[in-house]
């Protein structure tokens, strides 16, 4: 036995002599590989401010992007049309890698962290956050790409865009053209609104919601009558400061005082309203494990729910079901920080061709061309134009379906067949419907606080969705996750926002 | 001079065997004692920079320990540090007897084709995913169709009861888990020397008999190296077990949240990598501590089957 543990520690001291020098070899190369980019980069941006005035003929770049969305099959195919174009339009081409809807964040939160060479990236309010991510260096500030190479940007787009996306004064990302405020809307399945010959003048709230629900939830046993998620939660007169937690102040604010939603009245009688359609059998009783009901939509098995609505939202929900949909306002168009910062795409801090990528950017904001063409595909493969700006999808459209409201400006897209000629007209006077959020334009920097906010996010995890969607009982749950909210800093976390926001409105004079 | 004469022709003589362990060795180098260097990041406030990784670490400012306090500034601390150690505490004892037990009477199948078909069976279960488990136990546990509730005609609402659940956590990772390691057991009875028992059998031992004096005993080393193996991963919890099959469930956080399911509720929208690189460093220093005192205790008592 002595004699094999000598063996073994032989092996292992020469495993360790072994590893000790691989790794001062590879702690060498990196250090050589590090210095050497730097050295490369700093080369290629000299290269690049000299280029304009002395070298017409420069060699044509790739610009690495990664943007949102499921991978397209017929993606390689439109590329190497759009490559045509753009390197004959900028000298450029491009390397498009898309990361689906549910992979986006974490993937790209791993591959900025680790310096993956990428020079243009999608970042918004909800997938990679826009806000957090430029503070902690991800994005190249833009003031000075957006005055010459992003000149066209700045003419095309709603000046609230640009003013309304800028973290401590600047912009990190060139934000979608698209709809500006937020407004949420009651949609109905018009088939089961017909059939009852339900009135929704009347709706105005959830509450007024009731008589409806009663009706279906009577006759139609096989029918879920409100379509709830786990991320339900009731129309609330807020601005949060972080969405989903329950910091906020009030739409009308004149004081900015931030309040805790827990404890304010009208969270009491919002929760009381939806434990009553829980207790009808109106929601589901698995809502708070709930996170898709496409089940439900697919199969027209559903009366009503909630949803974030656009101009001509009806038509677009009708033509995606099957059956025809209807809406009726359940909030005001309010503009937020968030709808503001719905999609954008950045320049990222390490690219190495940032003026070409601007310069890539202007073009899909401002070139119609190059805009459908990445939206759409191929004339003659994936869609047919039937007029001068209205395009019809062929049967190839579906091996090239990318998610339109992500890629810029889609206010100079060709319209859809059956889309209305003024569809562009009424995004804009929905835009300029649109009411400013009190906190438009504050963005919270949780870098004091991160304790305090991995914690509670713990704890709104653990209480938000059963206590939103009705699941327990609201006058005994409210006070609990409140109590437990406050154990894990949420007075701090107020303290602090309130601080910022007393700071930024008085710069701000507001 | 002689020393490393010695060591050299050590080397010589076994270097079959040091070449049969290379590929392992790198793997542990390449991907174990390498990425040891961005444990660097838990005491970092990590922020981008544009000259790639290294960069990033360099420059990124040092916070000494500020990292390592969400991990025990709430009450919820305790709670899944309890969940986390109580939990794996009971894969290990039940996970070991019920593997074991399985190993004894698979080899003891006197049709071998039939053996092999059960093993098989119960191997299966461990290539499956957490969330195509989670959806196998879904459809047991659903309220409105789940089996169980169709089936006893009750009405229970299984994802929002908490008292039920540290049942099903350690039942699902039992049927998940102990076929598989069942195998190592059974690897190890095949590799006992048939001659002890026909030598027993001779002698009058039962069946019984002959698992308690030679089976048992002869397997001892292998249970004493995978416990004190697991033992040092008791700080780690199967992400999937307690997020997917729960579904994630609020209402029954207070016996599913461990600290992997913590760790990633709380910064899975703030990113901060070096929060999380605090929690998988003090995860794996509390587990090496708890394998060399382990390992301690095993010397102290049986010399010979200790790992080192």
């Amino acid at each position: 036995m002595s004699k094999k543990k000598k063996h073994f520690s032989l092996l292992l001291t020469t495993l360790l002599t072994i590893s000790m020098a691989l790794s001062a070899c590879g702690g060498n190369n990196n250090t050589k590989n590090t210095t050497g980019t730097g050295g490369n980069n700093a080369a290629a941006t000299n290269t690049t401010t000299d280029a304009p005035d002395t070298k017409p003929a420069e060699e044509p770049v790739e610009l690495i992007w990664y943007t949102i969305g499921a991978p397209q099959k017929d993606l390689d195919k439109v590329m190497e049309e759009v490559n045509k174009y753009t390197l004959d339009k900028i000298n450029a081409t491009l390397d498009v890698k898309m990361i689906d809807f549910g992979d986006y964040t974490q993937k790209m939160q791993v591959m900025v962290a680790s310096g993956e060479p990428m020079d243009i990236l999608f970042t918004c309010s909800w997938a990679f956050d826009y806000v957090q991510n430029s503070r902690k260096g991800a994005f190249l500030q833009l003031d000075d790409l957006l005055k010459d190479q992003g000149k066209g940007i700045v003419d095309t787009i709603d000046p609230a865009f640009l003013e309304g996306s800028k973290v401590d004064g600047h912009n990190y990302a060139i934000p979608a053209n698209k709809e500006l405020p937020a407004q949420e809307v009651y949609r109905f399945n018009k088939e089961l609104l017909d059939k009852y010959n339900l009135d929704l003048t009347s709706v105005k709230t959830l509450a007024d919601l009731e008589p409806l629900l009663k009706t279906i939830k009577d006759n139609e046993p096989e029918i879920t009558p409100y379509a709830m998620v786990k991320d339900f939660m009731p129309v609330m007169p807020f601005d949060y400061v972080i969405e989903k937690m329950p910091m906020a102040v009030y739409m009308d604010t004149k004081d900015y005082k931030v309040v805790n939603i827990l404890e304010t009245p009208e969270i009491k009688e919002a929760l009381q309203t939806v434990r009553k359609f829980y207790q009808a059998g109106y929601i589901s009783p698995e809502v708070a494990t709930t996170t898709s009901v496409d089940d439900l939509y697919k199969a027209g098995k559903w009366f009503t729910d909630r949803a974030a609505t656009q101009p001509m939202a009806d038509n677009l929900w009708s033509a995606s079901y099957g059956y025809p949909v209807v809406s009726t306002p359940a909030g005001q168009p309010y503009i937020y920080n968030w709808s503001v910062m719905g999609s954008m795409q950045a320049i990222s801090a390490n690219s190495e061709y940032p003026e070409k990528a601007m310069e890539f950017l202007n073009l899909l904001n401002t070139d119609p061309v190059l805009r459908n063409m990445i939206d759409s595909g191929i004339e003659g493969v994936h869609y047919e134009k039937i007029s001068d700006n209205m395009i019809k999808n062929l049967p190839d459209a579906k091996n090239y379906d990318m998610p339109t409201f992500s890629l810029g400006n889609i206010m100079i897209n060709y319209l859809n067949e059956g889309d209305p000629e003024n569809k562009w007209e009424e995004f804009k006077t929905f835009n300029d419907s649109g009411i400013n959020a009190p906190l438009l334009g504050f963005n919270f920097d949780t870098s004091n606080i991160t304790n305090e906010i991995a914690a509670v996010q713990n704890v709104k995890e653990e209480f938000w969705a059963p206590l939103m969607t009705g699941s327990v009982d609201p006058d005994e749950y409210l006070a609990k996750a409140n109590e437990k909210f406050k154990a894990a800093g949420l007075d701090n976390i107020i303290a602090e926002a309130q601080t910022q926001i007393d700071a930024w409105k008085a710069a701000n004079n507001k | 001079m002689g020393k490393i004469g010695r060591s050299a022709k050590d080397i010589m003589r076994n270097k079959v065997l040091l070449f049969m362990v290379l590929p392992g060795t790198l793997w542990f180098l390449f991907f174990s004692y390498l990425p040891m260097v961005g444990t660097v990041i838990a005491f970092k406030e990590y922020r981008f920079s544009r000259d790639g990784f290294w960069a990033s670490i360099i420059r990124s400012k040092w916070v000494g320990w500020d990292n390592f306090k969400f991990l025990f500034s709430t009450n919820d601390a305790f709670l899944i540090t309890r969940n986390t150690i109580l939990y794996n505490t009971a894969f290990i004892v039940l996970g070991l007897i019920m593997s074991v037990l399985l190993a004894v009477v698979l080899s003891e199948i006197a049709n071998k084709k039939l053996a092999k078909l059960y093993q098989t069976g119960m191997f299966l279960p461990y290539f499956l995913s957490w969330v195509v488990v989670g959806y196998f136990a879904f459809s047991f546990l659903s309220s409105e169709r789940g089996l169980l509730n169709q089936l006893f005609g009750s009405h229970i609402s299984w994802y929002s009861e908490s008292k039920y659940w540290p049942f099903i956590i350690i039942f699902v990772y039992l049927w998940k888990a102990v076929g598989y390691n069942s195998v190592v057991y059974l690897a190890a009875i095949m590799g006992i020397d048939k001659s002890l028992y026909e030598a027993a059998m001779i002698d009058g031992a039962s069946k019984f008999q002959q698992i308690r004096n030679i089976t048992l005993p002869l397997l001892n080393p292998i249970i004493i190296i995978m416990t004190l193996l697991a033992i040092g991963k008791i700080f780690y919890a199967d992400f999937g077990l307690f997020y997917q099959v729960p579904r994630n469930s609020g209402t029954l956080y207070s016996v599913t949240n461990v600290i992997d399911t913590y760790v990633y509720r709380g910064l899975k929208t703030t990113g901060e990598i070096g929060m999380s690189t605090a929690a998988g460093l003090y995860q794996s220093v509390v587990g090496f501590v708890l394998v060399l005192a382990s390992n301690y205790i095993v010397r102290k008592f049986d010399k010979d089957s200790a790992l080192f």
